[in-house]
């Protein structure tokens, strides 16, 4: 037991080597957190980040190994992550166009589309985008043009979540689209009423959000992997959640949430390799996490009523 | 034809048994998206118990208990502390995956035994009938309950008190409320109701279709089912024809895989929620939900 | 909410429950419902003392507390039939719907309430299933029966059938307690009248001892003037409709090819019963529904049917319900405020961010001219009491002076104060020389404000003729006359 949680501590925040691999682990973890705490701030139940980072590190793969191969890397980077934000935000249009046009629920199409991003990768490492010797099940290792600078082993797509989850406030409280997505997500009816329309808000946010989760995608495979395989995300969009419902939904308080959880997978991944204890329990953290911010909720509610009947 | 029946029937089962519980819970109108794991905990837990008790019957006892307890969990959250059922959904998942991979881990390390398992209802002569006994007498005995079930389901939802009480509820809890029904309790006795149900079809997986347990190995089936009650309208005989058509679908998938027609192997695992997709595309337009899904309930002190 | 309140009803008579909205009418009924605990206070039954910390709807219904509400409180996808079956608790466990309807049938026959047991709920007229509610009531041998304020959704004609039902059930020997804020009801049906006023009971009386003025007084705690209008000086017509028809919620709700004029400086009032196509009207007018033909003009323009194309060619839209008068709870004052301007106003927004400044200045301001409480601009909407979100709301759609208003049912479950203010706002309005068009379920705010009346009947508009008393107006309402 102790050996677990030394393991778990040095794996995290205990070592040098810890801190780069929660830092490492962050990185995705905070810009999907943002994309599902958008999409939730905006009314839309996105459970599909990880089939949209799928998507986006599909298509930065696809551009960086087989369309634009030999640009030069000033093009290239910025391309790949384009390209990432781009398949993210098909996916999830796909699920806002769904539910627009003919009232699916975008909670169970975006589940099914992660489904379906995990076999378009199968497919495309299958097929397509294998490797050259056409051995392995993974795509061509990216140029070096495409890959991510990156200082010892943290990315430069570390820095570029912070910023964006700056930005990410900044949208929700300064801009006119973030008034109105806000305004949907707290009540339709009276958006609608307002001149907003709520099915238009639902394409424009779950696309959105995909384009952060694919911008999540393309920097892993950019950033970390440095190619394409099958497990390449496991189970970061639903960690994502997570994230964002610790974070209450608000675009700064991602990035400690953020940070929190991507201290656990570190950590349950030195203690699962020096101490044998099984990594998927970082799940049953951040189930607990869900139930307990859900839980402070209630108490917020419960003690709200009793003021509201004083 | 007589095999792509029998194949029908026999995958049809495990959807069948959790969507028909996903429909007791969305009648008394609440959305339940962690039946998937609740499903996925009925698997390892019927698994575990058939394993170490040598007996598949057990192991079905189990995963209804475990189903069951996951149940209590939701409707403690989604019922009365009344936080939105799709974050308690996502968390039950979280919960699920991470707590039955961490035990299967932990109890059989990488390699997991077989387990025993519920076999044919009946063998020799009476499974050599032509049709009866491929469509009968040759299915587990998952395949005849959910078809019980199924039926059951629908008489007490139509013809009986209680099951107009559960419709009630779910259409307008207010109104039922008003008429000294408890909405509360009555939505969570269909959550626990439903999710030994979904408990069960967790079992029907790890004791008749396969003997094993792997990791996540639901593999979308419980959200599959979720499609299945808005295909199937929130009947239970349209739930019973959708999930045939689900099972329909995958037993061609399978003829098509092992003909091998050529078709990459990742396409056909795309295929029941491309499926699925399509069909709830072509289908939500005209169904009708029960009025109050997805709304918790409070009493206005108004 | 109630402060020490007492009150008594005997068999063989009808209570009536006057106060206006706020007073403490629908707590005091909660309580007898089941549905509301009380911190202190004792109840009575038949003279036997009930014990009020186990007391919840089914007790009440038990003792025979018949609880009718303003919202219907029938499940709208189920028949009467079922309805009345799935609380019976005496009943077996079985539901055989062909039993169950007759039994609902017979019932119908006879307590002489007329209501079809085998369609579904939401398919009645508000009348019928008003019918159905008080039948599962006295189904379930309710000895006192409460009406929550049960004529706000009827005809005139329905409202009297209504009371000749009361009447032959006191006459049985029941007990009645009529809820109402009109004051002309109450003197036509009660025999005893008890008035509360924030609150508190302020009298109990005989309802043959006071006229309507005196009750009036007792219930407001000061006598209101009259409303003040000037004459009429109608000019340029500012809204128009030509021929606009639009697909409905159901087929007697959808708009068949309806004309009107609204012209500068009148009040064109359109009474009606809900259902009749008055919620397709509103959304056509707000530009949620999008219509099947015809079209609308303001200030002899066509404009296209889009939310925002209504409100930059000066056309605002006001409602009592605090969705559709696109009221955000969750969001402050200010944001509410602006929340309509998010597209094109400049004051608020400009190169693609929020002048959160500017919008509390114009809140604050507002809250000033319009007596808004509390006028913090960043306090959250949902804490305002609904009167004063609802001076938010036409502090809002006034902002700048639109040529045209179109306000629905204004003042619903607003108090006298604040219905009074916004009828004064109203009135302002079209002093101004603003065009006014106001559908209102409320025939009495229709009557006091409206300089012409229209009838909105099964999507179809009839003309009132000046002068038209209730009766005759009822009559246009039932489609059996002024076509």
């Amino acid at each position: 037991m102790s050996e677990a949680l030394l393991a778990l501590f040095s794996g995290s925040l205990g070592s040098l080597a810890g801190w780069t691999a929660t830092l490492r682990e962050t990185a995705p973890l905070l810009i999907t957190g943002l994309a599902v705490a958008l999409a939730f701030r905006g009314g839309v139940w996105n459970i599909g980040a990880e089939g949209q980072l799928l998507a986006g590190a599909l298509c930065a793969t696809a551009v960086a190994t087989r369309l634009w191969e030999g640009a030069p890397a000033l093009w290239l980077a910025p391309a790949v992550a384009l390209a990432g934000a781009f398949g993210g935000a098909l996916f999830g249009a796909l699920a806002g166009a769904l539910r627009a046009a003919r009232g699916v629920s975008e909670v169970i199409s975006t589940i099914l589309l992660n489904f379906v991003a995990g076999s378009l990768v199968a497919l495309a490492i299958h097929g397509p985008l294998q490797e050259a010797s056409r051995a392995y099940p993974k795509s061509d290792p990216f140029p070096a043009a495409a890959l991510l600078p990156s200082f010892g082993r943290v990315h430069a797509g570390l820095l570029a979540a912070l910023l964006l989850a700056a930005l990410g406030h900044a949208l929700l409280y300064r801009t006119p689209f973030g008034f109105r997505l806000r305004a949907v997500g707290l009540a339709p009816t009276a958006a609608r009423f307002a001149g907003i329309s709520p099915g238009r808000m639902a394409v424009t946010t779950l696309a959105l959000s995909g384009a952060l989760a694919g911008l999540a995608g393309a920097f892993e495979v950019a950033g970390v992997t440095g190619q394409l395989y099958e497990g390449l995300s496991a189970g970061t969009g639903y960690t994502a959640i997570a994230v964002a419902l610790l974070a209450r939904l608000q675009p700064l308080w991602v990035i400690p949430s953020a940070f929190f959880f991507g201290a656990l997978e570190a950590g349950a991944a030195a203690m699962q390799r020096e101490a044998g204890v099984p990594a998927v329990a970082t799940q049953i953290v951040q189930g607990l996490v869900i139930l307990v911010a859900a839980g402070a909720s209630i108490r917020r509610r419960a003690g709200g009523a009793r003021a509201e009947a004083g | 034809m007589e095999a792509l029946l029998e194949a029908t029937l026999r995958l049809a089962a495990p959807l069948l048994l959790a969507a028909l519980g996903e429909l007791v819970i969305e009648r008394a109108g609440l959305i339940d998206i962690g039946i998937e794991g609740t499903m996925l905990t009925g698997a390892f837990a019927g698994f575990v118990v058939a394993v170490a008790t040598g007996s598949p019957l057990a192991g079905v006892a189990a995963a209804a208990v475990a189903g069951t307890a996951v149940g209590a969990l939701f409707a403690a959250f989604a019922v009365f502390g009344r936080v939105d059922q799709i974050v308690v959904g996502t968390a039950v998942n979280l919960l699920a995956l991470g707590a039955t991979g961490a035990g299967s881990r932990a109890l059989y390390g990488g390699a997991p035994p077989s387990a025993p398992t519920l076999g044919a209802l009946a063998e020799g002569p009476l499974a050599e009938l032509p049709w009866l006994g491929a469509l009968v007498f040759a299915q587990t005995p998952f395949v005849l309950a959910a078809w019980a079930l199924a039926l059951a389901i629908g008489v007490v939802l139509a013809r009986t008190r209680p099951g107009l009480r559960l419709r009630a509820v779910g259409e307008s809890a207010r109104a039922a409320d008003a008429e000294g029904v408890s909405v509360p309790r009555v939505r969570a006795a269909a959550v626990l109701i439903g999710s030994s149900l979904a408990g069960v079809a967790g079992a029907a997986l790890t004791l008749a279709q396969s003997d094993s347990f792997t990791e996540g190995m639901t593999a979308g089936r419980g959200f599959i089912a979720l499609a299945i009650v808005i295909f199937g309208r929130w009947s239970a005989l349209g739930v019973l024809l959708a999930s045939l058509f689900f099972g329909c679908a995958t037993a061609l998938q399978f003829r098509l895989q092992a003909r091998g027609v050529g078709i990459p192997y990742p396409v056909f695992l795309m295929f029941p929620y491309l499926v699925t997709l399509a069909v709830l595309a072509l289908a939500t337009g005209r169904a009708r939900a029960p009025a109050d899904l997805g709304r918790a309930y409070a009493r206005e002190a108004s | 909410m109630l402060d020490g309140v007492s009150l008594e009803v005997a068999q063989g008579e009808v209570l009536a429950l006057l106060g206006e909205n706020g007073a403490g009418k629908s707590t005091l009924m909660n309580v007898l419902a089941g549905l509301v605990r009380p911190d202190a206070g004792g109840l009575e039954l038949a003279g036997e003392r009930v014990d009020l910390a186990g007391w919840g709807p089914r007790g009440a219904r038990d003792r025979g507390v018949g609880m009718v509400h303003q919202h219907s409180a029938l499940v709208p996808a189920f028949t009467l039939a079922e309805n009345l079956g799935f609380g019976e608790t005496r009943a077996g466990r079985w539901f055989r719907p062909s039993a169950e309807r007759r039994a609902a049938e017979e019932q119908s026959r006879r307590f002489e309430l007329e209501a079809p047991a085998d369609r579904r709920v939401e398919e009645l007229s508000p009348g019928q299933r008003q019918r159905a509610e008080i039948l599962r009531a006295l189904g379930r041998g309710a000895r006192l029966l409460i009406l929550d304020e049960p004529t706000a959704v009827l005809t005139p004609g329905e409202a009297s059938s209504l009371f000749a039902a009361v009447r032959r059930l006191r006459d049985a020997g029941r007990a009645v307690i009529f809820i109402s804020h009109k004051l002309a009801e109450v003197e036509q049906i009660a025999d005893r009248v008890t008035v509360l006023r924030r609150g508190r009971v302020v009298a109990n009386l005989s309802a043959r001892e006071l006229g309507a003025r005196e009750l009036g007084r007792l219930m407001l705690g000061r006598d209101l003037p009259p409303l003040e209008r000037s004459g009429a000086q109608p000019g340029e017509p500012r809204l128009a409709l030509r021929g606009l028809s639009v697909p409905g919620v159901r087929e007697a709700s959808s708009l068949r090819g309806l004309d009107l004029e609204v012209r500068a400086g009148e009040i064109v009032g359109v009474v009606g019963i809900d259902g009749n196509g008055q919620l397709e009207l509103e959304e056509t007018l707000a530009g949620v529904r999008k219509p099947s033909g015809g079209e609308v003009e303001v200030s002899g323009r066509r404009v296209a049917l889009r939310p925002r194309a209504l409100r930059r060619a000066g056309l605002a839209h006001l409602s009592g319900d605090r969705e559709r008068a696109g009221l955000v709870r969750g969001m402050s004052l200010a944001e509410n405020f602006i929340l309509k301007g998010s597209w094109d106003d400049r004051r608020f927004f400009r190169g693609g961010k929020i002048d959160l400044g500017a919008a509390e200045r114009a809140t604050r301001e507002a809250a000033a001219r319009f007596g808004i409480v509390p006028p913090e601009p960043d306090r959250d909407i949902a804490s305002l009491s609904g009167g004063n979100a609802q001076k938010l709301a036409v502090a809002r759609e006034l902002d700048g002076d639109p040529p045209v208003l179109v306000a629905v049912n204004p003042t619903r479950g607003l108090d006298v104060g604040s219905a009074r203010f916004v009828h004064e706002q109203l009135l302002a309005r079209r002093a101004k020389g603003g065009a006014v068009l106001l559908i209102s379920a409320e025939l009495d705010e229709v009557l006091a404000l409206a300089d012409r009346v229209v009838a909105l009947v099964r999507g179809e508009l009839r003309v009132v003729p000046p002068g038209a008393d209730r009766a005759a107006i009822g009559a246009i309402l039932l489609g059996a006359g002024g076509a």
